[in-house]
């Protein structure tokens, strides 16, 4: 049986790659408008495209059910703003995000912003198994300061940032797999082969 | 071709219409669609975006990015609310400048139009306004295969802090070497040396990687 993942959809930007990128790792990918249809999840993408407000927007209202989902073990990869929203709050931001993640999303301080292109990720992680050139494709202007020890893999960019999280059964990433090529691609059918396992 | 480049290792894909806005011409579309559906890398789509709906079409058809010239330069505020919607990171303003004395001036319509913006003050500016990167392509240096406009390249990417593409005049590695060591710009957009197989993305990065340049 193949995973079925269901995919929210905020009503910014596009998941083509995301969800090409997931189905070539043999997952069923159900795009969902409506937020309420991720409490049914048998696993959660939360993609990353959009600024912060604009994608919580929809998800307001099922804060509380969503975190209860995912305190349940319900499988879920949040990736860039879909990473951050998973934090208490941000400074690109009014709202408030889930709350999933202890901290806040902070301003990125280097000399330039945004961090724009491919960098390396250290990360001993099981999703990195297999990935021989860490290299994956970033494009953000803030990054996820946890409060509480979720960091599973790091970057060097004007210092270290921390870029892989997992709490539970929810990763996070900074990065972008499904635009980093075949190290993507590794990542994606990695967290595919966790999700499954925890089914 | 933008799956065999991925595949060769190239790190973005840039797909620009030049003439699209001398010739009244919208974005192609489907060719973009086509493209974002096999390919697994950034794509950066321009030419011809006339408006922030046109943006979101782009988006929507699979570009990850966005590059904005004649528009920026007609309607500024337009990158504003781009940037606002989409995000700095999708907005992506593309500047054609040419020497002019001392300074350099900004061309719009594929580099036909002279405009009296100074391209050094309209980086800033494009910054200011939303944009998360600078393509800049020197029409000086575009086409000679002469090497990058060392000095442009330098003047705007110490002026802003976004990350500069420097753009035109690449006719061997050692351009892309000089620009990358010598002035702050975070990329280098190489076409022909590639296009007519003259060389492959994997030589250049080794090329690269030998001479201590932190490459992918």
């Amino acid at each position: 049986m193949a995973l079925n993942i269901t995919m929210a959809d905020y009503g910014v930007g596009n998941l083509h790659s995301i969800r090409k990128a997931l189905e070539n790792c043999g997952a069923k990918v159900h795009v969902i408008t409506d937020m309420k249809g991720l409490l049914d999840a048998e696993c959660i993408v939360l993609p990353g495209v959009g600024a912060f407000d604009k994608t919580m927007e929809r998800l307001q209202p099922f804060r509380a059910d969503i975190v209860r989902k995912l305190n349940g073990g319900t499988p879920c990869l949040g990736v860039c703003i879909g990473m951050q929203i998973l934090f208490d709050k941000s400074e690109e931001g009014e709202q408030p995000g889930l709350g999933y993640y202890g901290g806040n999303v902070v301003k990125l301080k280097a000399d330039r912003v945004p961090h724009m292109g491919w960098n390396s990720v250290q990360s001993s992680d099981r999703l990195f198994r297999g990935i021989s050139s860490p290299y994956f494709y970033f494009a953000h202007s803030f990054h996820g300061s946890p409060r509480e020890d979720v960091t599973v893999g790091t970057t060097e960019y004007f210092g270290r940032i921390p870029t892989l999280f997992r709490k539970g059964n929810t990763y996070g990433t900074q990065f972008h797999p499904e635009k980093s090529s075949a190290s993507g691609n590794i990542f994606l059918s990695n967290f595919v082969d966790f999700a499954e396992e925890q089914l | 071709m933008a799956a065999e480049y991925e595949k060769q290792g190239a790190d973005e894909i840039v797909f620009l219409d030049i003439s699209a806005s001398v010739e009244g011409r919208k974005t192609m579309l489907q060719v973009v669609e086509r493209t974002a559906e096999s390919l697994f890398v950034p794509l950066t789509v321009g030419g011809g975006i006339r408006s922030k709906e046109d943006m979101r079409a782009a988006l929507n058809a699979g570009a990850d990015k966005v590059s904005v010239n004649t528009m920026a330069v007609q309607h500024p505020s337009v990158i504003s609310e781009c940037a606002k919607d989409f995000g700095s990171q999708c907005v992506v303003c593309a500047i054609d400048a040419k020497r002019t004395g001392e300074s350099w001036k900004v061309y719009t319509h594929g580099g036909r139009r002279p405009t009296d913006l100074d391209a050094v003050k309209w980086a800033v500016r494009a910054q200011e306004l939303g944009a998360g990167e600078i393509l800049l392509t020197s029409m000086d240096a575009d086409g000679m295969k002469d090497g990058y406009d060392i000095e442009l390249t330098a003047a705007v990417a110490e002026a802003v802090t976004i990350p500069v593409i420097a753009s035109g005049g690449c006719g061997k590695l050692e351009h892309i070497y000089e620009v990358l060591t010598r002035t702050k710009a975070e990329a280098a957009l190489a076409a022909s040396i590639f296009h007519y197989s003259e060389l492959s993305v994997e030589q250049c990065k080794s090329y690269l990687r030998e001479r201590g340049v932190k490459v992918r």
